[in-house]
């Protein structure tokens, strides 16, 4: 009966992976009373929230600043944070589930809205994406933050050295002459009209099919960084550029649309307004430069969500 | 145990239904089935309002290349699995040998078990590409051949092999006369069960530069194109079930005549 111990212990060990795998996406719940500084703790009294997030690091991010800050204006709030992937969590507030959370002007033009083509003034593309979504879909999305979270094409700082590469002009030149070099894209980078076939098309670039790569986006990183791709897809306000010391590539012609984040509330929502009202002044703080240190602090450093959160929220003073 | 016991049973018995032709005109309505879902898929993708993501993502010359990249790795994985998991089942069920079973068995269960997500992203931190994709599938799917292989070698009836024997056969004869082909059938049952795995599997590859029909669904679902989404999983099944009805002819094929 050895076998059936060691098949045993074997299975043991691969359900202990399935449950902490599982676990990760486990952490709803409400949370505990956060003491206001700037923000004021009567803007939300006796209200109960839910926020909601997507599945990665910024947005994970945000969605505790945004629990923390409405749990100081005095609201009840459950962190319904982590759903998976975009048009999900789109359809939680929707759907009532979720009273709040931050989303990007651009995948609200192009994902939710169903558009094509690009509008690459920022301004331009927040009135477009919130006077339709209110008319369409009776959601009201917020002034956005001034953080810009959008497409770059990144390389490791040797590489741009070596041949001299500072632009997204430059990569055109280079892969005119070296059309072999690898370039990392995700599946959905090269199926949206402001991802590869856009840029491809503005820069007059020649990428032959058999140079790109379709990589996850946890992947490509860390395949830039090892040299295995030579151009990658990236977001600016990624932690991990920072870390691995990546180089993003200037959009000089600018053809890469500004994404910016704004918290959404459906328009029937009684504390809609209230929940943008407080969210406001802390949408103001959040530059490029801000969102990306705080993503490295989570993706890099690995510090909890939570306490980044709290951390950044106590250093503005919006609580204490 | 039992799980893989019933499993096995319940493969078998369509096997054992005595047949007295090789093919009746029945086998055609799996096939007829898939062309018929396929031109009406592309025919309503050809009339349907798309938008132009749409029309990229589902382009024929797409579908066809994904397709193509799909059936290649599916055949690789498949041919893997039986090249390693055939030879270990029949080492586990040789007397001298046997200790190995407790090692394979526990990594097939590990193999199977184990949350392929998660063995893609672990994987895909060390290398991308055909290769490690084909791999972490093939161990994800090795189970079901090499259980079947052990059961299949283990059915076949003790007063055969005596007979075998008596007949003075050497206990290598009787493995490649006797007992393999006695154990076709359930042999083949399993590699039609990791088949289909692999199939439904291989989308989750293309994070990892496998290719294949995942670089249709993935795209679709993150923008949130519908059309896109629905094609992308009807020629997965499409493919699963094609795959399978060919995996069951060349079951009744290899099957001895006497046990047919």
């Amino acid at each position: 009966m050895k076998s059936t111990t060691i098949t045993g212990l074997a299975a043991l060990g691969a359900g202990a992976l399935l449950l902490s795998a599982c676990g990760l996406s486990e952490d709803s719940g409400s949370t505990a009373e956060v003491e206001a500084g700037s923000v004021d703790p009567t803007a939300l009294e006796g209200a109960s929230l839910s926020v909601g997030s997507k599945d990665f690091d910024e947005q994970l991010l945000l969605g505790q600043l945004t629990i923390q800050t409405l749990s100081a204006a005095g609201a009840d709030v459950t962190d319904d944070t982590n759903i998976q992937g975009s048009t999900a969590t789109r359809k939680a507030l929707l759907r009532g589930e979720i009273d709040v959370y931050y989303d990007y002007t651009g995948t609200g033009w192009i994902t939710y809205l169903a558009h094509t083509e690009n509008i690459t003034d920022p301004q331009e593309l927040y009135q477009n994406v919130a006077q339709e979504d209110l008319q369409e879909n009776s959601l009201v999305w917020g002034e956005p933050a001034p953080f810009n979270n959008t497409y770059a094409m990144a390389v490791t700082q040797e590489f741009a050295d070596e041949n001299g590469l500072a632009t997204l002009s430059d990569m055109a030149t280079y892969m005119d002459e070296n059309p072999d070099a690898t370039v990392c894209v995700e599946s959905e980078f090269a199926a949206r009209p402001d991802g590869l076939p856009g840029m491809v098309k503005a820069y007059d670039m020649t990428i032959p099919e058999s140079s790109i790569q379709s990589l996850g986006t946890g992947v490509i990183y860390q395949q830039i960084d090892d040299g295995e791709c030579a151009f990658g897809e990236v977001f600016t306000t990624d932690g991990r550029m920072a870390a691995l010391g990546l180089l993003p590539l200037e959009d000089d012609k600018g053809f890469f649309p500004l994404y910016n984040g704004a918290p959404i509330v459906q328009e029937e929502n009684p504390e809609g307004d209230a929940i943008l009202g407080v969210l406001a002044p802390l949408s103001e703080t959040l530059t490029t430069e801000v969102m990306a240190g705080l993503n490295a602090e989570v993706s890099s450093e690995g510090l909890p969500v939570e306490d980044v959160a709290a951390t950044y929220l106590q250093e503005e003073g919006f609580i204490k | 145990m039992t799980t893989a016991t019933e499993q096995v049973a319940l493969d078998v018995q369509p096997v054992l239904a005595r047949r007295d032709r090789l093919f009746v005109w029945t086998d055609l309505l799996i096939p007829l089935l898939c062309v018929v879902v396929v031109v009406s898929e592309l025919f309503y993708l050809s009339q349907a309002p798309l938008d132009s993501i749409e029309r990229d993502l589902v382009s024929n010359a797409r579908i066809w290349e994904y397709t193509q990249q799909h059936i290649l790795i599916t055949i690789v994985i498949v041919v893997l699995v039986l090249a390693v998991a055939v030879p270990l089942g029949v080492l586990i069920t040789r007397r001298g040998t046997a200790w190995i079973a407790p090692f394979v068995l526990g990594f097939g269960n590990v193999g199977q078990a184990a949350p392929i997500v998660g063995l893609i992203a672990i994987i895909g931190s060390f290398a991308v590409g055909f290769w490690p994709v084909v791999l972490i599938i093939a161990a994800f799917s090795i189970l079901p051949v090499l259980r079947n292989t052990i059961v299949g070698i283990q059915q076949v009836d003790v007063g055969v092999k005596d007979a075998a024997r008596g007949m003075g056969m050497s206990p290598r004869g009787i493995l490649f006369g006797v007992e393999l082909p006695l154990a076709v059938p359930i042999i083949a049952a399993g590699a039609r069960t990791s088949l289909v795995l692999a199939v439904a599997v291989v989308p989750l590859g293309t994070d990892l530069n496998a290719g294949g029909l995942g670089r249709i669904v993935f795209p679709a679902i993150k923008l949130d194109r519908l059309e896109a989404l629905v094609a992308g999983a009807v020629f997965i099944a499409v493919l699963a079930l094609l795959i399978d009805w060919l995996g069951g002819i060349a079951q009744r094929l290899l099957t001895p005549r006497g046990i047919r």
